[in-house]
C-alpha cells in the first residue's frame, strides 16, 4: 500500500505585497488545497511543514500547528470516536530535501492505516523584513494532499544519498549584528553559497540518479518525468543537460536572479498537475537537493 | 515478520555552569517572584557556559548515548535532530544544512540519513513517534534521536521585561539547558516495543505559548498564557491517556511510573489530582526531576528517563508512561516496559 497524491496547489503573494507572512501564505495554498480536493480539514490526520524560512523565525509552536489553526483543522477531543478525526502536525528542517522527508513520513503514516490522509505544506520568506544577506528565495508556498492507494499506484521508493564531505558549500543562519553608537543590534540573516556549489549539486544529482535506477530497476528511457528542486540557481538547466532529458524534465520559467526554494518541487508538480502531463506518465521521479549534500529520490507510479 | 521499537541506550550533556533560582530571583524587586522555587520546585537549573550552545549539548549528548550503546556511530540509519533552538557557534541560529547532518560528520554515523524536526517541547517524543514508524515498517534498524537546547537567553529577555507576577514571560524564569540523547532499535520482542498513542495537536489553543527570534538582541523570547494552558493541556488529555491504556489493555494503575513533560511541581501535582479525578486511579509514582535542571523543552523526558535509569529506581518490566504536553498544543502518550538497559546504567554501590 503506497500513497497517492490527491491534489496538489501553490500560492504566491498577491500583486503589490512582496514581504508576506510565510505562514499565511502557506495557509492559503492549504486551504486552496482542500477545497480543491473537497476535503474537510478533520480528515487530514498528519500536517507536516518543511519550509524553512519562517515569519519572524518563530520557534514554537511549529508553523505546522499555526497552519492546522488557520484551516480550521482543530476538532476538541472529547471522546474516542473523535480521536480517529484529529490532525497531529510538526515541521521538518532538512533544507531543499524536506519535500521527500515530508512525503515519507506522510506515505509511513498512511502504510500504518494510521490516517486516510495526510497534508504537506512548505513555504518560505525573509523572516524579518530587510533583515538578510544574499535572501534570493522568492516568497512562495505550496500544499500537497496525499491519499491512501489501494494498488501499487503512488510512492513506491524513497532514497536519500549523503555527501558529507561538501557540508560547508552552503551555509544560512543569522547572526546578531551590533552597530554600537546609537543604533539598535540586529539579528541579520546570511546566506552564503560557494561559487563550487552548483556544479557540486549537479553532480552529487547525477551519481545519486544512476544509483537510484540501479536500485529501483527501472531504465533511463521508461522515466516519463522528473520533477526536481529549483534551487540552486541554474541546478535545473545543468542537470536536464546532463542527464539528456530535455521533454521529460520539468523546469520553471526563469523569474532574475530568485529561486523557489522548499516549495520548488511542488511548483513544479502544479505546471504538470494542470497541464495533465502527470496523470497520464507511468514513472515520475521526484528529485531534491538540499545543502549537506543530501540528494533525495523517490519513484511514484501511475 | 512484524517488528517493534524499544529504546537501546539513552546519553545526556549537562552544560557547564549551574544557576540557583535565589540567584535568578535577587534580580527583581517584585516580592512574589522570589517565591518562584517554592511555586515551581524549581531550586536551580544548568545554564551554557562560554563556548557550549544547542549544537555542542547535542553532539555530545549523541557521544554520551553511543558510549552506553552497543552500536558504533556508523551503524546507525537516521538521525534526528529534535530541539527547538539550533544555535551553532554562540547565539547564531542555523537554518542550512540540518543539525543533524552536522551531527552525523562529527560522531562519523557516515551511512545515516539525518533531518530536523521541530515540534516545540514535543520535539524528541515526535522524533520517537517518526522512529518507531520507520522501524516498525522495516524501513531501518536503528535511529538516534539528539536535542541540544539552549534556552536559558529566554531568561535574560525575561529579566528586562517583567514587571510584575502577571507577565507572559514569568514562564521563562524556569527554563534551563540541556542535551539528550537516544538511540532506538529494532526488536522482534512484542511485550518490549513502545507503544506509541494519541499525538494530536490542539492547534486551537496553538497561542498560548509562543517563542520566536528576538529582532534587536541576540537569542529569543518566549510568552506564555500559563495558567490557560495548564488547563487546556490537563483537560484535553484526560481522552487520550484513556485511548492509549485501551490500546495497551492497561489501567493507570498498572503504570509505575508516569514521566510528564516538567515544567512545574505544581502544575504536574494539580494534573495528577486531575487525572485521578477523571480515572478514578493513579499510576506508581509520578516522576518530577526539576529541581536541580528546570524545565529543559524537549529534552525533560529523556532526562528524567536518564537521571532514574542512573540512580537505579527502575526493575525490569516496570511500565512506563511517557506524556507530552507543548505549545501547539500537543499531546501525546509513549508507553513502554523497561527492557534490561536497566543494567547497563547507574553503579550498584
Amino acid at each position: 500500500m503506497g500513497a497517492l497524491i490527491k491534489m496538489v496547489s501553490v500560492a504566491r503573494p498577491r500583486i503589490g505585497f512582496h514581504h508576506v507572512n510565510s505562514i499565511s501564505l502557506s495557509a492559503r495554498a492549504a486551504i486552496q488545497c482542500l477545497s480543491d480536493a473537497q476535503i474537510d480539514p478533520f480528515t487530514i490526520g498528519l500536517l507536516v511543514n518543511t519550509g524553512i524560512y519562517r515569519h519572524k523565525n518563530t520557534g514554537e509552536p511549529s508553523i505546522a500547528a499555526l497552519i492546522q489553526k488557520k484551516i480550521s483543522a482543530c476538532k476538541p477531543v472529547n471522546n474516542d470516536s473523535d480521536k480517529s478525526e484529529s490532525t497531529f502536525s510538526f515541521d521538518i528542517n532538512n533544507g531543499g530535501c524536506g519535500f521527500l522527508t515530508g512525503i515519507e513520513i506522510i506515505h509511513s503514516a498512511i502504510s500504518d492505516g494510521e490516517i486516510t490522509y495526510g497534508m504537506l505544506v512548505t513555504g518560505d520568506s525573509e523572516p524579518f523584513h530587510g533583515l538578510s544577506e544574499n535572501f534570493n528565495i522568492h516568497p512562495a508556498a505550496a500544499a500537497l494532499i496525499l491519499e491512501k492507494s489501494e494498488n501499487s499506484t503512488g510512492f513506491s521508493l524513497f532514497r536519500t544519498y549523503i555527501f558529507p564531505e561538501y557540508s560547508e558549500e552552503f551555509v544560512s543562519c543569522t547572526f546578531f549584528h551590533d552597530p554600537k553608537w546609537f543604533r539598535k543590534g540586529r539579528n541579520i540573516l546570511n546566506i552564503k553559497q560557494k561559487e563550487s556549489y552548483l556544479d557540486l549539486c549537479v553532480n552529487c544529482s547525477v551519481e545519486s540518479f544512476f544509483n537510484f535506477l540501479d536500485e529501483s530497476g527501472i531504465d533511463l528511457d521508461e522515466i516519463d518525468l522528473i520533477i526536481s528542486s529549483q534551487s540552486p540557481i541554474g541546478f535545473t538547466g545543468m542537470l536536464k543537460k546532463r542527464l539528456g532529458l530535455n521533454g521529460n524534465f520539468i523546469e520553471l520559467e526563469k523569474t532574475g536572479e530568485m529561486i523557489y526554494h522548499t516549495a520548488g518541487p511542488l511548483f513544479a508538480l502544479k505546471k504538470v498537475w494542470d497541464d495533465n502531463r502527470f496523470r497520464s506518465s507511468e514513472n515520475i521521479i521526484f528529485l531534491t537537493i538540499g545543502s549537506g549534500i543530501n540528494v533525495s529520490l523517490a519513484l511514484y507510479k501511475n | 515478520m512484524g517488528w517493534n521499537c524499544q529504546i537501546e541506550s539513552i546519553g545526556v550533556k549537562s552544560p557547564g555552569r549551574r544557576l540557583s533560582t535565589s540567584d535568578l530571583t535577587g534580580k527583581f524587586k517584585i516580592p512574589c517572584i522570589r517565591k518562584l522555587s517554592l511555586l515551581t520546585g524549581i531550586s536551580e537549573r544548568k545554564i551554557c557556559s562560554a563556548g557550549e550552545d544547542s549544537f555542542s549539548l547535542a553532539e555530545d549528548a549523541a557521544r554520551n548515548c553511543l558510549s552506553y550503546s552497543k552500536y558504533r556511530a556508523d551503524e546507525l540509519d537516521m538521525i534526528i535532530n529534535c530541539s527547538i533552538t539550533k544555535y551553532k557557534g554562540g547565539l547564531s541560529h542555523l537554518y542550512e544544512p540540518s543539525f543533524s547532518s552536522l551531527i552525523r560528520n562529527r560522531i562519523g554515523a557516515r551511512r545515516a540519513i539525518t533531518f530536523d524536526i521541530s515540534n516545540a517541547c514535543a520535539g524528541m517524543l515526535t522524533g520517537v513517534y517518526i522512529a518507531d514508524k520507520f522501524i516498525r515498517q522495516g524501513i531501518i534498524k536503528t535511529c538516534m534521536i539528539v536535542s541540544g537546547e539552549y534556552i536559558s537567553n529566554l531568561c535574560d529577555h525575561a529579566i528586562k521585561n517583567i514587571r510584575t507576577t502577571l507577565s507572559s514571560e514569568l514562564s521563562s524564569l524556569t527554563l534551563g539547558d540541556y542535551g539528550t540523547a537516544a538511540i532506538l532499535e529494532r526488536t522482534a520482542d512484542e511485550k518490549n516495543g513502545l507503544i506509541v498513542s494519541g499525538f494530536t495537536t490542539l492547534s486551537q489553543y496553538s497561542d498560548l505559548c509562543t517563542g520566536r527570534q528576538n529582532r534587536n538582541a541576540p537569542g529569543g523570547k518566549m510568552r506564555t498564557k500559563a495558567r490557560k494552558i495548564h488547563q487546556a493541556a490537563v483537560k484535553e488529555s484526560v481522552p487520550i491517556v484513556k485511548e492509549a491504556l485501551r490500546k495497551c489493555r492497561l489501567s493507570l494503575k498498572d503504570i509505575k511510573w508516569l514521566i510528564p513533560h516538567q515544567t512545574s511541581r505544581s502544575s504536574i501535582i494539580s494534573g495528577a489530582n486531575h487525572y485521578f479525578e477523571c480515572l478514578g486511579e493513579k499510576p506508581g509514582q509520578i516522576v518530577i526531576t526539576l529541581k536541580e535542571t528546570g524545565n529543559t523543552a524537549s529534552t525533560t523526558h529523556f532526562l528524567a528517563l536518564y537521571k532514574y535509569l542512573n540512580e537505579r529506581q527502575f526493575s525490569e518490566n516496570d511500565i512506563v508512561m511517557l506524556l507530552c504536553f507543548a505549545s501547539g498544543l500537543i499531546i501525546g502518550v509513549v508507553i513502554f516496559k523497561m527492557n534490561e538497559i536497566v543494567y547497563r546504567y547507574g553503579s550498584t554501590n
